[in-house]
């Protein structure tokens, strides 16, 4: 299968997020996914509890030869942000890359200097490609809200409704 | 039901919130309660104010994440403005509530643009 032509820098939040509701892999397949050695060992830490957060992490890290991991020397740091997160947003600054998380201090702090979307990013795409139905992507978006305590929040309802109507 | 993840972000929320620069509080309280914290701290062997202000801690986050998650319900809905979130919760919340919406929608709009071209190039 041919890949888009789309490069994507992941943060673990968007790992964990797209796991949690069985798209990961199927990202993987379609597109090429980059992230850092930071995020690797973020995940190591989720995967040593047994909780559902540690099992997904295990899952993500059972794929991690699917993806492109790399470091960044950080020369543009952000005070807001920790370590982990300056890193993928100078990576995403240097590789002119999109950087999709769902932290929304990095979204806040990085939005006018790179490309930042949220991982429902991917819902939309592999409906409006078809590789979704409707009623499928909804309620994928209901089990990640709730995976994510999202609840009503911002991203959900914009992407519920969003969804409702294409 | 609590995630050995989502205690550690509490915890680690509680102890900056210990850790922090201090304010006076004071407050009145029946008799009844303070008796009732007197045993609590016999029986957990904790200092009563310390005690205290860790449970406080924990209550005004998931307070505050609640309402705060209530508003932008009604900001996302378009029920109210940036500008009375401004005067409701301060600036920096109402911005980083418009980042989030503009991404959400920004996000959206990507999705829809790139799942195309994808349906284009396996068709």
């Amino acid at each position: 299968m041919e890949k888009g032509s789309k490069n994507y820098i992941l943060d673990t939040s968007a790992l964990i997020s797209l796991e949690s509701i069985n798209i990961l892999e199927q990202v993987l397949k379609l597109y090429s996914v980059t992230t850092t050695n930071s995020v690797i060992k973020e995940l190591e830490e989720f995967a040593k509890y047994d909780d559902s957060y540690g099992e997904i992490a295990k899952s993500i890290l059972k794929m991690k030869t699917k993806f492109t991991i790399e470091s960044c020397e950080i020369t543009e740091s952000i005070k807001h942000l920790e370590s982990t997160d300056n890193e993928l947003y100078n990576l995403s600054l240097k590789k002119k890359l999109p950087l999709v998380t769902d932290e929304t201090k990095i979204v806040h702090h990085t939005r006018h200097k790179i490309d930042v979307y949220f991982s429902p990013v991917f819902l939309i795409l592999l409906l409006q490609a078809e590789y979704f139905t409707k009623e499928g992507v909804l309620d994928k978006l209901e089990k990640l809200s709730a995976i994510r305590n999202w609840g009503n929040n911002i991203i959900y309802l914009i992407t519920k409704n969003q969804i409702e109507k294409l | 039901m609590f995630s050995a993840t989502f205690i550690y972000q509490l915890l680690s929320y509680t102890i900056r919130v210990i850790n922090m620069e201090t304010e006076q509080f004071n407050i009145r309280m029946p008799k009844d309660l303070v008796q009732d914290l007197d045993i609590i701290s016999k029986l957990l062997k904790v200092n009563k104010s310390e005690w205290v202000k860790t449970k406080l801690a924990e209550e005004v986050h998931e307070e505050k994440n609640k309402l705060l998650m209530e508003l932008s319900t009604l900001y996302a809905k378009g029920m109210i403005g940036k500008k009375e979130i401004v005067q409701l919760v301060g600036r920096d919340i109402a911005d980083e509530m418009e980042s989030i919406k503009i991404i959400a929608e920004k996000s959206v709009k990507h999705g829809i643009e790139y799942g195309k071209r994808l349906k284009k190039l396996h068709s």
